[in-house]
C-alpha cells in the first residue's frame, strides 16, 4: 500500500530524511516512533504528498506523490499534529466540505458525512458549531474529516495528544475498526504504551533514517504476548509452561514468565485452571503492555 | 458548486450580514441624495463606496484568503483535498470576497444606472467592464502577492497582510490612473482632458478600446499567476512556458510604446528598433528585481538545479528555473541585441553600448547579491540586500562625490556622462564575483559525516 524508496528530504541547511526505504502492507497499523527531531513529521508530510522529496520515490496505492499529489489525496487521509477547524461552521458543514473537497459527489456526500459522524460518535452533534466543541470532540471531528472520503491509507501524527484516558481508549477502538474496514494506517506518537493497543508493526526513525531498515513486527494479533506472575517462586515454572501446546516462552524466571499464546479466552482460562491445579499461586496474568517499548529499546540499542 | 466557493459563501453570506450591508448602503445613498450639491451626485458616493468595499476591503479579504487558513491551521487540510488548483484559486478569490461583491453590486446598480441615464447604455456597459476589471485585478493582485509570499515563509504578521493588500490597491490605482486618461468623467480626483487615441507599434488606436483590451489581458495574466502559484502551493509542478509567454507578452506590449520616447533628446542615437529593445530590456530588468525579491531563494532548489545542469538534464533544469532567472536572461538577450543594434547602426561612433553593458553587469551583481544574502542564516536577507543596494547606489557615491572622487562612481552604477567600456568591465567583474560567492554558499551542512549527495533523481 505504501512504498518508499531512497527518500531524501532536505531543509536548507540540514538533511531531514536520508535514504529512507520501507514498505507498509495493506490493512495494517504501523507505529512510527522515534525521538524528537528524528524526522517523523517530515516523513509523514512526504507520504501525504505535502512535501516534494529531493530524491527518491513515495508510492501510495501505486501512485507517485510527485506525479499525482491530488489523485493521492482522494485515497489518503492525513491528520497533522497541529490542525485547525472552521470554528464558525457546524459539524455537518465541516464534514460536507471535507467530503466534497475530497471528490465525493454531492449526491453521495450526505451518506458519507453521516457514516463518518457515526464512526467517531458525533452523529448527535451535527448542528453544533465546531468552535463550541470540547478538545476531545474537536479531535473526533478532525478525524471524521480525515476519513469522510474512506481513504485507503490513513496517516495520523500524534492523534492522542491531549486526550483523556477514555478518549484515548475510544481512539484505539476507532483505529482498529478502520483497519478492519480495510484501511492501512501509519500512526506517529511519542507514547509507546498507547500505540501498543492497536499497532501491529513499528517503524523506528532516528536521524532521518529507519533503524534496521524495515518495519519491525510488534505482535501477532492472534497470538499476543502475555505476562504471568506467581506469588511463590517455583523452579519448574519454565518446564510447566513449555509443556503446554501452542505456548512459546520469550522470557522466564522463578516468579515471572513472558510468552505468546492464543487469544482464545477458553484456552487462556484452561491455562490458568491447569496452573492452579498444579499448585502455582497465580497472582497476575494478562496481556503484556510493554512489548512495543521493549522492542523499541532493543532495536535502537542494536543500532 | 465548487466546494471551496460554497464554504466561503457559508462563512461570508449570512442573512444578517446581507441585510446589514443593504441597509447601510441604502442609508448612505439616501443621505447623499439629500445633501448632494452641484457637481456631486449619488453616483459619486456610489463610486467611492464601490472602491472602498470592493478594492479597499476586498483586497484585505483576498490577501487573507490563504494566509488566514495558514494562521488558523486549516491550510494543511485544504492542501490535502483533491480540489484542482483552478477550483481552489477561484473558490478563494471570489468566495472570500463574495460579501464585498454583494455590496459592490448594489453600488454598481447606482453607478451604471446614472451612466445609462446621462451617457447612454453603451457607456454604462463599458463602465461595467471597467469596474469589474478594477475589482478583479485588485483582488487577484492581493491574492497573488500573498501566494508568492506563502512560498517564502508561512508566518505572516498583520503588517505582511497589509503589504499584500497594498499590492492589490496599487494595482487598482494603476488601473484607475490609466483609465482616467480615456474617461476623465469617471475619475473622482484628477479630471484631465480625455485622450481619444494611443500610438502603439506605430499604429494609431482608439484609446478606450485599447485600454479595455489591455485591462482584460492584464486581468487574465494576474489570474493566471494566481493559478500557477496555487499549483505550486498544492505541490504540482509548473513548466516555464507560461512565464516565458508572459515575458514575450510584456516585452512586446511595452516595446510598442516607442513613440513616447522619440522626442526625448537623450534618445537621439536610437532608431525605432533600438527604442523598442531598450523598453523591453528595461521591463525585463524591472521584472528581474521584482521577482527576485518576491520569490523564495531556496538553497535546496538551487542545489537541485545545479545537479540537473551538471547531469545535463536540460529539460528538468529549464522547467525548474525561477521567474527572476528567466526575466534576467530576457534582459540579457535584449541588452545584447540592443548593443549590437547601436554598434551596427553607428559604426565608429561612441554610443550607449558600454552604458547598457554596465547596466546589465550591475543587474547581474544585484541578482547575485539577493541570492547570496538569502543563503545566510536569518530571515531578513532581502531587507539586508535592499540596505546594501541603498548603500551602493546612494550612500557610497554621495560620500565619494563629496570627497572629490567622482571618477570612481563607475564602480557603483552606470555613468551616462562618461560611457566607457572600463565601467562595464568593473560592473561585470563585480557581478561575476558576487555570483561565484553565492554559488559557493549553496552547499549543505551534513547532519552526519560521510553521507554522500544523492543522485539527482526526482525533483521533477
Amino acid at each position: 500500500m505504501i512504498e518508499v524508496s531512497g527518500l531524501v528530504f532536505e531543509y536548507p541547511s540540514v538533511r531531514a530524511l536520508d535514504g529512507v526505504s520501507f514498505r507498509v502492507a495493506a490493512q495494517t497499523i504501523t507505529a512510527l516512533v522515534g525521538p524528537n527531531g528524528a524526522g517523523k513529521t517530515t516523513l509523514l508530510r512526504c507520504l501525504a504528498a505535502l512535501e516534494a522529496p529531493y530524491a527518491g520515490q513515495v508510492l501510495i496505492d501505486g501512485l507517485d506523490t510527485v506525479e499525482s499529489p491530488r489523485q493521492i489525496h482522494t485515497r489518503l487521509g492525513y491528520l497533522p499534529d497541529f490542525y485547525g477547524l472552521y470554528d464558525a461552521l457546524t459539524v455537518e458543514r465541516c464534514l460536507v466540505y471535507a467530503a466534497r473537497a475530497h471528490g465525493i459527489a454531492p449526491e453521495r456526500s450526505a451518506a458519507a458525512v453521516a457514516k463518518a459522524a457515526e464512526r467517531v460518535g458525533l452523529a448527535d452533534r451535527m448542528r453544533q458549531r465546531s468552535g463550541e466543541l470540547s478538545r476531545g470532540l474537536r479531535q473526533r471531528l478532525a478525524i471524521a474529516q480525515t476519513i469522510v472520503h474512506e481513504p485507503r491509507a490513513l496517516l495520523l501524527d500524534e492523534p492522542a495528544a491531549g486526550l483523556d484516558p477514555q478518549a484515548r481508549r475510544d481512539l484505539s477502538a476507532l483505529l482498529l475498526a478502520l483497519r478492519d474496514a480495510g484501511m492501512t494506517l501509519v500512526v506517529s506518537s511519542h507514547i509507546l504504551a498507547e500505540l501498543e493497543d492497536y499497532c501491529s508493526e513499528m517503524l523506528i526513525i532516528e536521524n532521518g533514517r529507519i533503524v534496521g531498515g524495515k518495519p519491525v513486527k510488534v505482535r501477532d494479533v492472534e497470538r499476543p504476548r502475555y505476562l504471568l506472575e506467581i506469588a511463590t517462586a517455583r523452579s519448574d515454572l519454565r518446564d510447566f509452561l513449555a509443556a503446554r501446546a501452542g505456548l512459546d516462552i520469550i522470557e522466564c524466571d522463578q516468579h515471572h514468565a513472558l510468552f505468546t499464546f492464543t487469544r482464545n479466552p477458553g484456552a487462556r482460562a484452561k491455562l490458568v485452571r491447569d496452573m492452579v491445579a498444579a499448585g502455582f499461586e497465580v497472582s497476575s496474568f494478562g496481556e503484556s503492555s510493554k512489548a512495543l517499548e521493549e522492542l523499541y529499546f532493543a532495536e535502537t540499542h542494536k543500532s | 458548486m465548487n466546494p471551496e466557493f460554497q464554504r466561503n459563501l457559508w462563512l461570508e453570506l449570512s442573512p444578517r450580514r446581507l441585510i446589514l450591508m443593504s441597509v447601510l448602503l441604502a442609508l448612505a445613498f439616501g443621505a447623499s441624495a439629500l445633501s448632494a450639491g452641484e457637481g456631486y451626485t449619488v453616483a459619486d458616493t456610489a463610486r467611492w463606496l464601490y472602491y472602498a468595499i470592493v478594492v479597499g476591503w476586498g483586497t484585505r479579504n483576498a490577501a487573507t484568503a490563504v494566509v488566514g487558513e495558514i494562521r488558523d491551521r486549516t491550510w494543511d487540510m485544504q492542501l490535502l483535498s483533491a480540489l484542482p488548483p483552478g477550483a481552489m484559486m477561484w473558490g478563494k478569490l471570489f468566495g472570500s470576497t463574495s460579501f464585498n461583491w454583494f455590496g459592490g453590486a448594489i453600488c454598481l446598480v447606482v453607478i451604471l444606472g446614472d451612466a445609462a441615464a446621462h451617457q447612454g447604455v453603451a457607456a454604462a456597459a463599458i463602465g461595467l467592464v471597467y469596474y469589474l476589471a478594477v475589482g478583479v485585478i485588485a483582488q487577484a493582485a492581493a491574492l497573488l502577492a500573498s501566494l508568492v509570499a506563502v512560498r517564502r515563509r508561512h508566518a505572516h504578521s498583520r503588517l505582511d497582510v497589509f503589504v499584500y493588500q497594498a499590492v492589490g490597491i496599487a494595482a487598482a490605482l494603476a488601473v484607475y490612473w490609466v483609465w482616467s486618461i480615456v474617461d476623465p468623467a469617471s475619475a473622482l480626483l484628477a479630471r484631465k482632458p480625455a485622450t481619444d487615441f494611443i500610438v502603439w507599434w506605430g499604429a494609431t488606436l482608439d484609446a478606450r478600446g485599447f485600454l479595455i483590451v489591455s485591462l482584460a489581458a492584464f486581468a487574465a495574466w494576474i489570474v493566471s499567476g494566481c493559478y500557477r502559484e496555487m499549483r505550486l502551493e498544492l505541490k504540482m509542478r509548473n513548466g516555464s512556458a507560461v512565464w516565458l509567454g508572459f515575458l514575450v507578452f510584456i516585452g512586446l506590449y511595452v516595446a510598442g510604446f516607442d513613440a513616447w520616447l522619440e522626442k526625448d533628446k537623450l534618445m537621439a542615437g536610437y532608431d525605432a528598433v533600438a527604442l523598442r529593445l531598450l523598453l523591453a530590456m528595461t521591463a525585463y530588468a524591472v521584472l528581474s528585481y521584482l521577482m527576485v525579491i518576491l520569490e523564495p531563494k531556496d538553497r535546496v532548489q538551487y542545489r537541485w538545479l545545479g545537479s540537473q545542469l551538471s547531469a545535463a538534464h536540460l529539460g528538468a533544469f529549464f522547467a525548474g528555473l525561477q521567474a527572476w532567472m528567466m526575466a534576467y536572461a530576457a534582459a540579457l538577450i535584449c541588452a545584447g541585441a540592443l548593443i549590437a543594434r547601436l554598434e551596427l547602426a553607428h559604426p565608429g561612433v561612441q554610443t550607449d553600448a558600454a552604458l547598457i553593458a554596465a547596466g546589465i553587469g550591475f543587474l547581474t551583481r544585484d541578482m547575485a547579491l539577493f541570492v547570496l544574502m538569502r543563503s545566510r542564516p536569518g530571515r531578513r536577507g532581502d531587507l539586508a540586500t535592499l540596505g546594501i543596494l541603498f548603500a551602493l547606489y546612494v550612500l557610497a557615491p554621495a560620500i565619494l562625490k563629496g570627497l572629490g572622487f567622482a571618477n570612481l562612481l563607475l564602480l557603483f552604477f552606470p555613468q551616462p556622462d562618461a560611457p566607457s567600456w572600463v565601467g562595464a568591465g568593473f560592473a561585470w567583474a563585480e557581478g561575476v564575483g558576487v555570483a561565484a560567492l553565492a554559488f559557493s554558499r549553496a552547499s549543505i551542512r551534513r547532519s552526519s559525516a560521510g553521507r554522500s549527495e544523492p543522485s539527482p533523481a526526482s525533483w521533477r
